[in-house]
């Protein structure tokens, strides 16, 4: 009974067609002109739509000073490992320009984006995203501090970037302080940030 | 010589985005079949379907085996009919529960095949979403509990008692309209 049932659903009664493929493709090249286009167009769009955009991150001038304490930290111990993870080299357009090391190749008109994250209690945190094509480890952070911060900077080219935190090589973590991807439908979380032509 | 998945994402990741076409078109059939058992509705799954392409276009650098693209998007579609199928409950509950609909979809003779395929979705459709789902990927599908269980997340043995019970009620409902 069960495999007449099923081979009775296998047969294409409801089948979409190929009228379907051409209304699809129309959405996907909307989605491909949609992810071309540079931030200022779309903000200009409307005021509303604005309000709903993925913010870049910005970091209070006590954030910045705590960073400023904590990368003070990573350059005395430049090439030292630091609780355990991998140092990490902080990027600057400059020192991406003098060859420092990077995980990445850094795009034109990049912009140096700070990340930062918090858990105390992890051995080794990465960032993955769509600048290292989402490979665990290719972008370790360093600690910071004593507080369990965890922080790198990724020098991000002007649009929208999606990324994620990956603690201990195997726990996908979007950023609480960010806004949610959408499209985070495949069992791992991630996060947005868009960086602007004059973001700093 | 048809092109590998792995081969059109590539191209697709250099910039051809009419590439990608070639994806939809081998998946639609099947993506689409599921989706509409899922759903029971074709309008719906078309939209479901439609979606679940865009995000996996919008995400295909997230895709970590490209050579396997069908399964990635599969799994993509699987979520996107939760979410539909949890925003049509209600629609859902008044289909189950529309015994005029039940009598009118009777059939006289079980061997009338379209008579035969209505009774089949009519029964899949009284199933809980849950085991509709585990029965329609083991048995329909054919995916192993092992594919099932990393596409859904649902555990192994929780997936084989869905697709027991799903199988108990569609031959208790299904024997009974043989029957008559």
């Amino acid at each position: 009974m069960i495999e007449r049932v099923a081979a009775e659903l296998r047969r294409p009664a409801h089948a979409p067609g190929a009228s379907l493929d051409g209304r699809i493709m129309r959405a996907v090249h909307a989605e491909a002109r949609a992810m071309r286009a540079p931030l200022a167009v779309r903000a200009t769009r409307s005021s509303w739509r604005w309000l709903r955009e993925p913010r870049s991150i910005v970091l209070s001038p006590v954030q910045v000073g705590a960073l400023a304490a904590g990368f003070a930290l990573v350059a005395v111990g430049f090439g030292m490992r630091l609780g355990g993870g991998p140092a990490t080299e902080i990027v600057s357009n400059e020192a991406a320009g003098a060859g420092a090391p990077v995980a990445h190749a850094a795009a034109a008109g990049a912009v140096p984006m700070q990340f930062v994250y918090v858990a105390p209690g992890a051995r080794s945190v990465s960032i993955v995203g769509d600048f290292n094509d989402w490979v665990p480890g290719a972008t370790p952070l360093v600690r910071a501090g004593t507080g369990g911060m965890w922080v790198v900077s990724v020098p991000l080219g002007p649009g929208r970037h999606e990324y994620a935190f990956v603690v201990d090589g195997t726990e996908w973590m979007p950023d609480p302080s960010a806004p949610r991807a959408l499209g985070d439908d495949f069992g791992a979380p991630s996060s947005v940030v868009t960086v602007g032509e004059h973001s700093t | 010589m048809a092109l590998s998945d792995g081969a059109i994402v590539r191209r697709v990741l250099d910039g051809d985005v009419d590439a990608y076409a070639l994806l939809v078109a081998r998946y639609r059939d099947r993506l689409g079949r599921y989706a509409v058992h899922m759903l029971g509705d074709a309008g719906d799954a078309e939209e479901v379907l439609q979606d679940a392409f865009v995000r996996g276009f919008r995400s295909l650098r997230r895709c970590e085996d490209p050579e396997r693209f069908g399964a990635w998007l599969f799994r993509i579609l699987v979520n996107r009919c939760r979410t539909a199928g949890g925003r049509r409950g209600r629609r859902e509950r008044t289909l189950v529960h529309d015994d005029v609909a039940m009598e009118m979809a009777h059939v006289n003779h079980p061997e009338d095949r379209s008579a035969w395929r209505e009774e089949i979705e009519l029964a899949l459709a009284r199933l809980d979403r849950d085991q509709r789902e585990a029965f329609l990927l083991k048995h329909v599908e054919e995916l192993s509990y092992e594919e099932i269980s990393a596409m859904t997340g649902v555990g192994i043995s929780a997936l084989k008692m869905r697709v027991k019970r799903a199988c108990d009620r569609l031959r208790a409902l299904l024997e009974e309209v043989e029957r008559v």
